[in-house]
């Protein structure tokens, strides 16, 4: 029962991360509009924005590794929603066969009884693989937002000396600041998810 | 538990009725299995939905030996009628699903693999069992757009899906038909609801008239047996269906 209760838990919480990663993987779009803007700003302000323009270099960069994370964190949650499923469906399957065997005098139930166990056994060790595998690839996106939010803090500080740009400059990189603070928000709340902790 | 009642039996060729579960929760609509054995095999008619696995399976395996089992046989889509399929090829993944080939790629939803699934032509189809062959009859329409019963032409038994089903009031729980006009009240609004064509009933009747037919077995409700089995096809013959009150 435990063990149904959990999966249960188990699938609503990764359908709420899911629906999360997709709000990250829309901003994470956005962002990348975001950088192209400012590298075009940095070649309209020219030698004034010179540190600016290698930062929103990089944040284009970043971006890019963003959404590629973002497609990985993706993948995972889908097998893990799959895996969870199976596990669903074997605690049914099982509790139905346990239930024949307690009825029945056929003994051989018992061995198709514990097959069908070393099979969920299977599932609930891949979903304890899946769940690590997960967990890194939040912690590794959340590192490299960590980074971002970095670079648009520097990006910031350079603005200042974009001359007559310096205004534009301040928005644009304080828009990306708050964008990166928002998705680093968004991961900080993921990675303490109970469908890591269990609670 | 559900019980089992042997209703035919020459020698080793038998029918086993599988019925009424005390254990079953109000929700789920009551069904009856059938087994046909013949020699060293046999066959599982409408082995009824995942819940009622349990039942089945315990009183199917005090009177058989369930891996002697080649297979069912799904009168039609229904999860009532097959989704323990699942279940069953657990325990034996050889059984075989015959089944009308317009569910031959649906019913694998309830499990199976590609080799599970023997495909019951419109026109019907032989099965054979251990040297006995039984015969899948169109019932098209019957409810199902892809519907087969089956018939045993040398135990002059007819298994017919929900053709003949009643949905019986509790505490009447007898396996034959006793007294037929009380019976078929409870049959009525279930045909005239259930059964989409008259067309398609006119020419069932036709066809089972020409069987000789000792029990008329449903997979809900009580069994026909003698005279009560033309009865019943006369008074299907006559009922019009496909009506909904809404
Ligand atoms: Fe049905
Ligand atoms: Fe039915």
């Amino acid at each position: 029962m435990a063990w149904a209760q959990q999966a249960r838990n188990d699938l609503l919480r990764i359908v709420r991360i899911n629906e999360e990663i997709k709000a990250i993987v829309g901003v994470a779009f956005k962002i990348n509009i975001m950088a192209l803007n400012a590298i075009f700003l940095a070649k309209r302000a020219g030698t004034a924005a010179r540190g600016f323009g290698v930062l929103s270099h990089e944040l284009r960069v970043f971006s890019q590794d963003l959404r590629d994370s973002m497609v990985g964190l993706t993948r995972l949650i889908h097998a893990c929603v799959s895996e969870v499923s199976h596990v669903l469906q074997d605690i049914r399957q099982t509790r139905l066969l346990h239930q024949a065997v307690e009825s029945s005098r056929d003994r051989r139930l018992v061995e198709v009884l514990a097959e069908r166990e070393s099979r969920n056994a299977e599932h609930a060790q891949h979903l304890i693989v899946l769940r690590k595998q997960l967990k890194r690839a939040l912690d590794d996106a959340f590192q490299l937002v960590e980074l971002g939010g970095m670079l648009a803090k520097s990006a910031k500080i350079e603005a200042a000396y974009g001359q007559s740009f310096a205004a534009s400059l301040a928005q644009v990189s304080g828009e990306f600041d708050g964008v990166v603070e928002e998705i680093r928000t968004s991961l900080e709340a993921l990675r303490r998810s109970a469908f890591f902790t269990g609670r | 538990m559900k019980t089992t009642k042997t209703i035919f039996q020459d020698g080793n060729h038998k029918w086993v009725a599988i019925v009424r579960d005390p254990d079953r929760p109000d929700f789920l609509i009551d069904t009856n299995e059938y087994l046909v054995t013949h020699g060293s095999q046999g066959l599982l008619l409408d082995p009824g939905g995942a819940e009622i696995f349990p039942a089945v399976f315990s009183a199917l395996s005090s009177e058989f030996d369930p891996l002697a089992l080649i297979g069912v046989f799904a009168s039609h889509q229904d999860p009532d009628t097959c989704s323990s399929l699942a279940l069953w090829l657990e325990f034996n993944p050889k059984m075989r699903c015959y089944v009308s080939w317009m569910w031959a790629g649906f019913i694998p939803h309830f499990g199976g693999s590609a080799e599970t699934f023997v495909s019951i032509p419109d026109e019907g189809a032989d099965i054979p069992l251990d040297g006995l062959t039984l015969r899948a009859v169109p019932a098209h329409y019957l409810h199902s757009s892809g519907n087969f019963h089956l018939y045993d032409k040398a135990a002059r038994m007819l298994f017919s899906g929900d053709v003949g089903a009643a949905l019986l009031p509790a505490g009447e729980s007898g396996l034959f038909v006793e007294d037929f006009d009380a019976h078929i009240r409870h049959a009525e609004g279930f045909h005239r609801r259930w059964m989409g064509s008259n067309e398609a009933k006119r020419a069932w009747c036709e066809r089972v008239s020409k069987l000789e037919i000792d029990m008329l077995c449903p997979q809900h409700g009580a069994i026909y047996q003698g005279a009560d089995v033309q009865r019943f096809i006369n008074w299907f013959d006559e009922l019009q269906v496909g009506l909904c009150g809404g």
